[in-house]
């Protein structure tokens, strides 16, 4: 009896190994590239953002003095700020529209697979030609859209992309129209989820179009809308190269966001600890953000 | 004549290349005074053929020495060389892009003291001041840009203003550019007076250089006021393009001066060669132009007109090995001499190295105006550093380019966003 049960554990345990080695041997492509480009290179960051390396030699340790300098950095703060208003408008706005679009490309419309690729479109063009062709519309003499602005009676358009003022409003616009595409996907798929007869029961019920959206169409999504939500805000809070290709930070500092001055402090004024420090407040917010995120679903789930 | 010295070039670099090939096996052995092969990091090279120049010119003085120019891409060099040095996988020999990051690379210990090398040189060498730190100097210039007023002398005369005088002030050159918007208006042309670039030493380089008293490291920078007061004023009056349509058009100064949407443009001397090329090539119009020296703050500086650029330099990396090492001093010794400063005139490039026949071999080039301010304009003019070396330069740069942004968009009046970079600077800016 008793061999017999230790033979069989040991089996088990064996069969066990084989099933990890074999998982571990799926994922270990992969996960040796993340490890060693990703992996070690944040871990060391941990490092560099108590020194003040800059590229050549050793790294002297300088304990906390760079995020003491954050605290008084007026650029920092600036970065900071335009982060923040950046994601408090490109999240609500990008997530209320890539819903809207789902819902109605969910619908039996002609010409539908149309609408949909033409929405997911600004998503897979390069960025660097959005950047040129938004440009050029916001452009403040002879921009299309200005144009239309000055022919229905607006005498003094904004300058968007050359004012310090409009350009953040005219970042967020390009971002939105360029992000949506991709998030209706996502929703598009969530909506495939969501039973028929649930409809069918609201609509004997006698719910109106919006009385069904409400209490079957949303809470359906939960799953998605939380997914979506948290890769948004991560994304909002570390743009980059949607702003460097349209405004460079500019005018003035009125574009500046934090991925942008991790880059000036780090790759080009070679100050690699600071740049760090700066990485490390980023992604302390983006951990932040998430885990309330986190907590407030699983609260409503409760 | 230029397709010509592009084969001949390129045939030298193949012929190069073949004995690089030859000469690369029994590298590690090579006794100091046998073949030896020294790496130089460039970029762009199809289109940047300085750095072949070089090396086949020292070739040809010494054969034992070849010279292979590694590519580095042109807008991540410094980030790309930072790398590579760190790594311990630079070439033996790199160039200073500009000034702005010699600071870095100096400070960092990257870059060898050539005091020996340097002291060969005389004063005909413009720009080795500039590499000195300490006691040391820690790069060889070749070559020293200058920036010049371009000028459209078709468009001149189709708005019926007299050419440039040489002898102007940035008054004269703002009244100059109203007058040329005035009469291409009346001609019924759709080009401007003038163009500025976007980039902020199209103002901040002039002024910075030719202000008396003007200090990058000092905070105070009321002394550019002028010079942007100069410039808004143009594209307030329409005489140039504003900055925004600029930035949002993404115009390129090659295509504004080279198809004639300008009639005049303040541009460094790199200009001149590429400016050929592209009339060559079709891609600007064909017309007849001139450089003009830069106009200038007062009327005292008129014989020798002050402006700015950078020098360009190239360094030894600390790492190389003493065999390598005298061979690459020999050509540090080469690059920034007269038979180097007449390869580089050839193809256009302004040598560091100034001589009479220099100034002839450049205007030797096909297709370059001739006429005698261009020629004064060439000699004369004195360069100062765009960027003076010191700790606080590429931060004290950054600042000072977002004020730019700011000013010439007009989101702000021009004096408080200069202060504001002043007291920035003071809070920002690193002192040691």
């Amino acid at each position: 009896m008793t061999t017999e049960t230790a033979t069989r554990g040991r089996r088990r345990g064996r069969v066990a190994l084989r099933r990890s080695v074999t998982g571990w041997s799926f994922i270990l492509p992969n996960f040796l590239g993340f490890g060693l480009l990703t992996l070690v290179p944040v871990v060391a960051l941990f490092y560099i953002a108590f020194t003040s390396w800059n590229a050549f030699g050793t790294a002297p340790f300088v304990g906390l003095d760079n995020f003491r300098r954050l605290v008084g950095d007026g650029s920092f703060h600036v970065a900071l700020l335009n982060t923040l208003y950046y994601s408090a408008l490109h999240i609500p706005l990008t997530l209320g529209l890539a819903l809207g679009l789902a819902v109605l490309l969910n619908t039996k419309l002609r010409g539908v697979a149309f609408f949909r690729t033409a929405a997911f479109f600004p998503y897979i063009t390069s960025i660097v030609a959005i950047a040129a062709v938004w440009n050029m519309l916001y452009s403040p003499e002879v921009g299309p859209i200005n144009q239309v602005l000055t022919s229905i009676g607006v005498d003094d358009p904004p300058g968007w992309t050359t004012s310090a003022q409009w350009s953040m409003p005219a970042v967020i616009v390009v971002g939105v129209w360029r992000e949506m595409g991709y998030y209706m996907i996502l929703f598009l798929a969530g909506l495939q989820t969501i039973p028929r007869e649930l409809y069918e029961a609201a609509r004997v019920d006698g719910a109106s179009a919006w009385q069904r959206f409400r209490n079957v169409t949303l809470p359906g999504l939960r799953p998605t809308t939380f997914f979506v939500v948290v890769i948004l805000t991560i994304g909002s809070l570390k743009v980059f190269d949607l702003i460097l290709v349209l405004t460079d930070g500019g005018p003035g500092r009125s574009t500046l966001v934090l991925s942008q001055y991790i880059f000036q402090k780090g790759f080009e004024e070679y100050q690699f600890g600071y740049a760090s420090a700066i990485s490390i407040v980023l992604f302390l917010l983006c951990v932040l953000v998430t885990v309330v995120q986190f907590v407030i679903n699983r609260r409503r789930d409760a | 004549m230029k397709r010509s010295t592009t084969i001949a070039v390129g045939v030298v670099t193949a012929a190069a290349l073949a004995l690089a090939g030859c000469g690369g096996g029994d590298d590690a052995a090579a006794p100091a005074d046998g073949p030896v092969t020294l790496t130089l990091a460039g970029w762009s090279l199809s289109t940047t053929p300085e750095f072949q120049t070089l090396a086949d010119a020292y070739h040809e003085v010494d054969p034992d020495v070849t010279i292979e120019v590694q590519e580095y891409d042109a807008t991540n060099y410094d980030t790309q060389m930072t790398t590579d040095l760190a790594a311990g996988t630079a070439p033996d020999l790199y160039v200073q892009k500009n000034l702005k990051n010699f600071y870095t690379y100096q400070s960092g210990a990257q870059l060898a003291d050539l005091s020996e090398v340097a002291s060969t040189y005389d004063d005909s060498t413009a720009g080795l001041d500039f590499y000195a730190v300490d006691d040391g100097t820690y790069a060889i210039p070749y070559r020293q840009d200058a920036w010049y007023v371009y000028y459209n002398k078709d468009l001149f005369a189709q708005a019926g203003v007299p050419e440039p005088t040489g002898e102007w002030t940035w008054d004269d050159y703002a009244q100059t550019a109203l007058d040329l918007q005035a009469g291409l208006d009346a001609a019924g042309s759709d080009a401007h007076g003038a163009y500025q670039h976007t980039w902020q030493s199209t103002v901040q380089g002039f002024a910075l250089a030719q202000t008396p008293g003007a200090d990058l490291a000092s905070g105070d920078y009321s002394y550019m006021e002028p010079y942007y007061e100069r410039s808004l004023r143009l594209q307030d009056e329409g005489a140039q393009v504003g900055f925004g349509t600029a930035t949002t058009s993404s115009l390129t100064y090659q295509t504004e001066f080279g198809t004639q949407q300008a009639a005049m443009m303040p541009m460094g001397s790199w200009y001149v060669a590429t400016l050929l090329a592209q009339q060559e090539s079709g891609e600007a119009d064909e017309f007849s132009w001139g450089i003009a020296p830069a106009p200038q703050y007062d009327d005292s500086t008129f014989d020798a007109p002050v402006t700015f650029a950078d020098p360009t330099g190239i360094g030894l990396n600390p790492a190389v090995d003493d065999a390598k090492r005298a061979a690459a001093e020999d050509f540090l010794a080469f690059v920034g001499g007269e038979e180097a400063a007449l390869a580089l005139a050839e193809i256009g490039i302004t040598p560091a190295y100034t001589s009479d026949a220099v100034t002839e071999a450049f205007f030797g080039l096909e297709g370059v105006p001739t006429d005698d301010l261009s020629r004064f304009t060439f000699a004369e003019s004195e360069a100062r550093p765009e960027n003076p070396v010191s700790v606080s330069t590429t931060v004290v740069q950054n600042i000072l380019g977002e004020a730019h942004t700011e000013i010439m968009s007009e989101s702000s009046p021009v004096d408080p966003v200069l202060e504001e970079a002043g007291s920035r600077v003071e809070s920002e800016a690193p002192t040691s």
